[in-house]
């Protein structure tokens, strides 16, 4: 008898994917089906028509992508990565506050003198070039209306 | 000769000040870019979209088509000098870049047969495509709203299907792919649906902002993981003069060169087959020529062949997309959907109704190609600086531009948040092994596909017969079971001993 087959097939975060695209395709169907219809006799195909097709197609496919993903090795996600996920979420939540692209500045400092402990020169260095980039390339070139946030709002008013 | 002639109108159109200039800075930094590891061609010209806004169509795609094209030529830089490929087309150059580079102590030589190299494969790639594409374009004319449904779930079959080691995951994001893009207004009727009560999703998933995340961001957080490395070089100076190849070193690469160049261009025509695929075929091909050295120690025609098959790949995949409007790979994806964005249809109509648009992106990759073999050989002695920026600094770099990217392409914080989302998505979806290529062109398809498929059921009132009763839709579908079936055959042959499983390397 095969190893694989004597072990005991155990839930882990690999079964995630198939599993939320199961769901996301059970959505979708029923959506299709019931909201926007699938097949009208003098319009032929509605709404929901194409998207009913996928959904059903995605939902075997997670079936199949789920009896596979036991086999898959799991992943490891290193904690440290999750912080460019909270360093990006940082600048979108402060940009609410004091704008985008302040925001962003203090973000480069913070990111490279405290976190990664890089040296002042370095440090500005880095932030000279990014504030070159957004603020040639997107204030002065492309000018794009980046927001203020509520106290620059506030002082404005 | 008629091609020709468009192709010189091409070139007129291109000589303006600042479509040079555009096809300059697409080449210096598809070089850089393709020069750092990590990043890739995808990620990009995912991250320039929003640049280019700015530009007229023409000049825009122009600047990206620069970009894509000489991330080829840098792609090999960081082969040869760190043993690590730029992108993955870069991979077969590794085996004989490196040992050149360290074993024989030629890195500038090894250098120089790459950019050569890739300028042979990319001029093949570009003849056959000025020659191709019109003629592609003539077949697609013939293609109703039957013929492109098939054709299009054959792209996007084949692309699911071949692309990553797992078909059911390449499947199951092209299928996500597809929703995803389903989501705000039938591309039919104009009416709302899968908005979910909410404003915004009644305009759908902007698509720059996705990619963006998709590629870019998920692709800052992978760089996490890898910080702290330093690159380790094999050499600390390059000087132009040191990197001089000799005549004898031309006559050892001009025949793989165009051999590989040949390949790779039919290769890069095939959806989901690609310049990684180019250039692993082109490299067992030369396995079975004559070389002076054996490949895999430092042999110049090892890196001529893998360099020029990438290249000619990188051009003729211009040929379906230019077409018939089928990218064949994520890259080639995301130009579609910058063309999408600024209200060109590429397919059989393109050469009919935007000549000078057609014509002038196939003359500005000539330009690109002499432009990239230009700027590669002038970079050589700023090499080891490209490459010695640590991954620390792109880190906040790359984020800052990915934030401010998506923002300016909607003027809203839904951009950014959109980007932020996908790009989590992204990075959990590779972690466990999904390819988003899939799901960027389902995603830049599925409009198409789904217009020209209630179309088709419209005209055959809903009978799937029409699909078999035509014959280029047949072939199409034969062709999507073949795909479809490849795997599992060859996986019985494989349990039945017919077959040996590949070892690893």
């Amino acid at each position: 008898m095969s190893t694989a087959s004597t072990e005991k097939r155990h839930f882990s975060i690999n079964q995630i994917i198939p599993v939320v695209s199961a769901i996301i395709a059970i959505v979708f169907v029923w959506l299709g089906l019931s909201k926007y219809g699938f097949w009208n006799e003098q319009q032929g195909p509605m709404s929901g028509f194409y998207p009913t097709i996928i959904g059903i197609g995605l939902f075997l496919m997670s079936i199949v992508g789920f009896i596979f993903s036991f086999k898959d090795k799991t992943p490891i996600f290193p904690a440290d990565s999750w912080m460019a996920v909270l360093g990006a979420l940082g600048i979108i939540a402060a940009s609410f506050l004091i704008g985008l692209i302040p925001s962003a500045g203090i973000y480069v400092i913070l990111w490279l003198r405290w976190y990664e402990k890089l040296s002042w020169k370095t440090t500005l260095l880095t932030f000279a070039v990014i504030m070159a980039i957004v603020i040639g390339c997107f204030v002065l070139w492309l000018q794009v209306p980046f927001p203020r946030g509520m106290i620059l709002d506030a002082i404005m008013k | 000769m008629e091609n020709f002639e468009f192709l010189l109108h091409g070139f007129q159109v291109v000589f303006t000040l600042e479509n040079l200039i555009a096809t300059l800075i697409g080449c210096l930094l598809g070089l850089i870019i393709g020069a750092m590891p990590g990043i890739g061609s995808l990620a990009g010209c995912a991250l320039l979209l929003p640049l280019t806004y700015r530009f007229n169509p023409t000049t825009a795609i122009i600047m990206l088509g620069g970009l894509y094209y000489a991330n080829m030529f840098g792609g090999s830089f960081s082969a040869i000098l760190l043993n690590i490929p730029g992108d993955t087309p870069a991979i077969m150059t590794t085996l004989d870049g490196y040992p050149m580079a360290t074993k024989k102590k030629r890195p500038g030589q090894a250098l120089l047969t790459a950019n050569f190299s890739s300028f042979i494969g990319g001029f093949i790639g570009m003849i056959i495509l000025t020659f191709t594409g019109p003629a592609l374009a003539n077949v697609g004319l013939k293609f109703g709203p039957v013929e492109m449904t098939t054709l299009l779930l054959f792209a996007m079959t084949s692309i699911g299907w071949l692309v990553g080691e797992n078909p059911t995951k390449g499947l199951i994001l092209t299928l996500l792919g597809m929703l995803v893009a389903s989501m705000g207004m039938d591309t039919l009727t104009g009416s709302p649906r899968y908005d979910f009560g909410n404003v915004y999703l009644l305009g759908g998933v902007p698509f720059t902002p996705f990619v963006i995340g998709i590629v870019g961001f998920s692709q800052v957080i992978l760089l996490m993981e890898q910080r702290n490395t330093a690159p380790k070089l094999v050499t600390e100076k390059l000087t132009l003069r040191g990197s001089m190849i000799t005549k004898h070193d031309v006559k050892r690469l001009a025949l793989p060169a165009i051999r590989g160049g040949i390949l790779g261009t039919f290769v890069g025509v095939l959806p989901g087959a690609g310049a990684t695929a180019a250039s692993i075929m082109s490299y067992s091909t030369q396995k079975s020529f004559k070389s002076e050295e054996p490949l895999g120690t430092g042999a110049i025609e090892g890196i001529a062949a893998s360099e020029s098959a990438n290249n000619g790949a990188a051009a003729g995949a211009f040929a379906p997309l230019l077409a018939l409007g089928i990218p064949g790979s994520g890259t080639g994806a995301v130009l579609l959907g910058g063309l999408m964005l600024w209200g060109l249809n590429p397919g059989p109509l393109l050469f009919k109704n935007s000549p000078d648009f057609a014509w002038g992106l196939i003359a500005s990759l000539f330009i690109a190609n002499v432009l990239a073999l230009a700027v590669s050989w002038g970079v050589i002695p700023f090499l080891i600086k490209i490459l010695s920026v640590p991954t620390k600094l792109l880190i906040p770099i790359i984020t800052v531009v990915c934030i401010v990217g998506s923002y300016s392409t909607s003027n809203s914080m839904y951009g950014v948040i959109i980007m932020f989302i996908s790009g989590v998505v992204g990075y959990i979806m590779q972690k466990f092994q999904y390819s988003y290529a899939p799901l960027l062109l389902a995603f830049v398809l599925s409009p198409m596909l789904e217009s020209n498929m209630r179309k088709a059921f419209i005209i055959s009132r809903g009978s799937v017969q029409i699909f078999v009763q035509k014959p280029i839709s047949l072939v199409f579908l034969i062709a999507i079971v073949g795909i479809v079936l490849f795997p599992v055959v060859r996986y019985f042959l494989m349990r039945i001993g017919v077959i040996q499983p590949k070892t690893a390397r």
